[in-house]
């Protein structure tokens, strides 16, 4: 048996899992990542919110996302940063001049090269370029090829794949006895009329649990024992200040508020 | 066997056309080639009147039948068919089953092969009203459900799952949390050992342990949550 292994600085894998829960990134520049999934860092790093001043060019060139500005923040500087997210597994994913199409609350933080976008399918981004990125999922991911039919909540994500479309199972919903179920109840479901459908060539990302990761509220402190601050007291992102009408409120994310 | 383990939390079933076999419902994570689920009112193999005794007995956990239809080749569809299973995050054990029987709560199982049979056992049964204690302290109930035949069943556990084997010369004690199933021919005894430290509320926390003694395997989780 050997004991608890003790890092340093040096020691920590650059780029690499520290364990299944745990991704060091060797930082010499910036990258983005979401808050509150940094849990240590060596050496010189800052945090800047998305939509301040300095880092205006680089958020234009990789950052498309209004919708989740508030979530993210730009690590920058020198050292080793350890990354995690609430024990789930947590795996990093080269692009190389590809495409991958994530659950928004899986992906944890990026490269600046490659670009994220939001996905056209509510509730997902799409990361588009060549660089690394790193997720998380409710267990360990398992890569399938399509044709597959996949539980919608066991999905992750998937790349290069041209269509993601529902499937229902109609031999069950339809004729008597399925209008029978769905009116009386009787007969009960059996939870799998509904899936997603993937064809053609590509790779579809499936975590090995059908309970989602689900999405924080970023910003906020936990309400617990031991975290110094009014915890309780910092609202959800998003809603700190009153919303202010029609176009004013795209400008209100614009600055992150 | 049918099952294949793809990680600790997933396994993949082969289904060939024809076949069938029962899962937790809801429990499917993906699928290749023409599968069919249907909930299964029954809450498993047997008639309605096994159907009563599950309901009586507590142990009808919400099953699925997934199964290929026969007679897809000339249609086009693809012969055998997989299918992914996972649930809630649980670990995931595979017990390849040669005629025994397995003694599992109902709520613990994954999929299983269409081929076993699926029965109810009263915890009176073995061991009287000991028994019935026994099925009270474990979480068990006081049914249990039962598994025999030749095939596999996958099982769920609150972290990995341990097999301990039972032999005539060395029972096992099992703390009946971290008790997940076992199978071959067992009997098994709730040992207390209570004493006035416990009366005073000094206990070690151990006072009952299951004593498995005879022929076979038990099987224990890693921890001593129940699912």
């Amino acid at each position: 048996m050997t004991g608890p292994v003790v890092h340093d600085v040096h020691s920590l894998p650059a780029d690499d899992n520290v364990n299944p829960y745990a991704f060091s990134v060797d930082l010499d520049g910036r990258w983005f990542l979401q808050k509150g999934k940094m849990i240590a860092y060596y050496g010189q790093i800052d945090f800047h919110g998305i939509g301040h001043g300095r880092l205006d060019r680089l958020i234009a060139g990789s950052f498309h996302s209004p919708l989740h500005a508030a979530d993210w923040v730009v690590a920058e500087g020198r050292g080793k940063m350890l990354l995690a997210d609430r024990s789930f597994d947590v795996n990093s994913y080269d692009l190389d001049e590809g495409n991958l199409t994530i659950r928004s609350g899986n992906v944890l933080a990026f490269q600046p090269s490659l670009s994220l976008k939001q996905s056209i399918i509510p509730g997902f981004l799409t990361l588009i370029g060549t660089g690394k990125f790193v997720a998380a999922s409710n267990g360990p991911v398992v890569f399938v090829e399509p044709p597959i039919r996949v539980d919608p909540q066991a999905l992750v994500g998937w790349a290069d794949c041209p269509s993601p479309c529902h499937h229902y199972d109609h031999r069950y919903l339809r004729g008597f006895l399925g209008g029978l179920r769905a009116h009386t109840g009787f007969g009960g479901v059996s939870g799998e009329e509904h899936q997603f459908e993937f064809t053609g060539a590509g790779t579809v990302l499936l975590q090995s649990t059908e309970r989602i990761v689900p999405e924080l509220a970023t910003g906020a402190l936990p309400e617990e024992d031991g975290i110094p601050g009014d915890g309780g007291h910092v609202p959800q992102s998003g809603s700190q200040l009153p919303q202010l009408p029609g176009n004013l409120r795209g400008l209100q994310r614009r600055f992150g508020l | 066997m049918p099952f294949t383990a793809l990680n600790s939390r997933m396994v993949e079933a082969t289904i060939a056309p024809g076949q069938r076999m029962f899962s937790q419902r809801g429990a499917m994570l993906a699928y290749r080639g023409e599968v069919r689920f249907t909930p299964n009112v029954q809450g498993g193999q047997g008639g309605v009147g096994s159907m009563i005794g599950r309901r009586i007995a507590g142990e009808a956990t919400p099953l699925m039948t997934v199964e290929v239809p026969q007679g897809l080749d000339d249609q086009g569809g693809t012969p055998t068919a997989t299918v992914m299973f996972g649930h809630g995050g649980h670990h995931v054990h595979v017990v390849d089953l040669t005629g025994e029987t397995l003694y599992v709560e109902a709520d613990r199982l994954l999929a299983f092969d269409g081929s076993l049979s699926q029965g109810t056992m009263f915890m009176g049964s073995q061991g009287g009203v000991m028994g019935m204690v026994r099925g009270q302290v474990t979480g068990q109930g006081l049914f249990t459900t039962t598994l025999q035949g030749h095939g596999s069943v996958a099982v769920m556990a609150h972290g990995g799952v341990i097999e301990l084997p039972i032999t005539p010369q060395r029972p096992v004690h099992v703390d009946p949390q971290a008790y997940v199933a076992h199978r071959g021919e067992v009997r098994n005894r709730l040992s207390a050992a209570l004493g006035w430290r416990e009366m005073i509320g000094r206990g070690s926390g151990e006072a009952f342990q299951l004593e498995l003694s005879g022929q076979g395997t038990v099987y224990v989780q890693a921890s001593e949550e129940k699912l």
